[in-house]
């Protein structure tokens, strides 16, 4: 019996994951002007699912590193392929995933706060 | 890692960004200055600390990489009374193009404001990650 259940590490996992994919999408706001950059990502809902569909517990070490967008097409002559209306929509995107973990986490503490009865 | 990288990221482009204005600035100024040549601002992703861990982790800021002088040919216009004037009566001014300065002026302000963004995009993030504590 663990006071935290699977979901609420995955959420943990995932709330690392946007965090790291933030990082991301700041550096290639910095870089929009870097001839020759090339744009990178993170995936790391699909690098959950894939934990999830196999060892579970591994969850909890799950980690998630920027790579380079290799589909990404260069906008610029100099191969740059950041397009700052895409990385702008992401970052929001990403930013809303972000609260809405926090806010599942925070939902699901406060539960679990009442249930030992400390809240 | 934190959401500190992302603001750092953003600082560094900021600073990078600013560096562009100022020379672009430097270029207006001088744009009348005999034997001046415009500058550009060249910029490369950050390399970090140089380790395998840094090379590993792809997400870095941006550095000037230098500033270089456009070697685009000076204008050179006669006018013998000019006290820079050369042997033949041309006086060498700068390749310092107006319409250029002022693209480039929009570009680095407007790359500027979406690193603001996306710093404050960082910001209220990690304020939101705060609450988990309360």
């Amino acid at each position: 019996m663990q006071l935290f259940d699977l979901t609420q590490r995955s959420l943990h996992a995932a709330l690392h994951g946007a965090a790291v994919r933030q990082n991301a999408l700041a550096a290639n706001i910095a870089n929009v002007d870097t001839p020759g950059y090339r744009r990178v990502d993170v995936d790391f809902q699909d690098a959950l699912r894939r934990t999830l569909a196999g060892d579970a517990r591994a969850v909890e070490a799950l980690e998630v590193t920027p790579v380079p967008d290799m589909r990404a097409v260069a906008v610029r002559q100099d191969g740059n392929t950041v397009d700052i209306d895409r990385e702008a929509t992401e970052q929001a995107t990403n930013g809303l995933t972000y609260q809405a973990l926090v806010s599942v986490i925070n939902a699901r503490e406060a539960i679990i706060k009442s249930a030992i009865g400390v809240a | 890692m934190s959401l500190f990288g992302a603001m750092d990221a953003s600082t560094s482009a900021l600073q990078a960004q600013r560096l562009r204005l100022n020379v672009t600035a430097e270029n207006i100024a001088n744009a009348e200055s005999v034997g001046y040549r415009r500058k550009d601002v060249v910029l490369r992703q950050a390399t970090g600390g140089g380790g395998f861990a840094d090379a590993l982790q792809a997400a870095k800021g941006v550095e000037v990489a230098a500033v270089v002088a456009d070697q685009d040919p000076q204008r050179r216009v006669l006018d013998p009374t000019h006290p820079d004037a050369d042997a033949q009566g041309y006086v060498t001014l700068p390749n310092v193009d107006s319409v250029t300065e002022m693209t480039e002026l929009i570009s680095a302000s407007r790359s500027y404001e979406a690193n603001v963004t996306a710093m404050q995009t960082a910001k209220t993030l990690f304020s939101r990650t705060l609450e988990l504590l309360r």
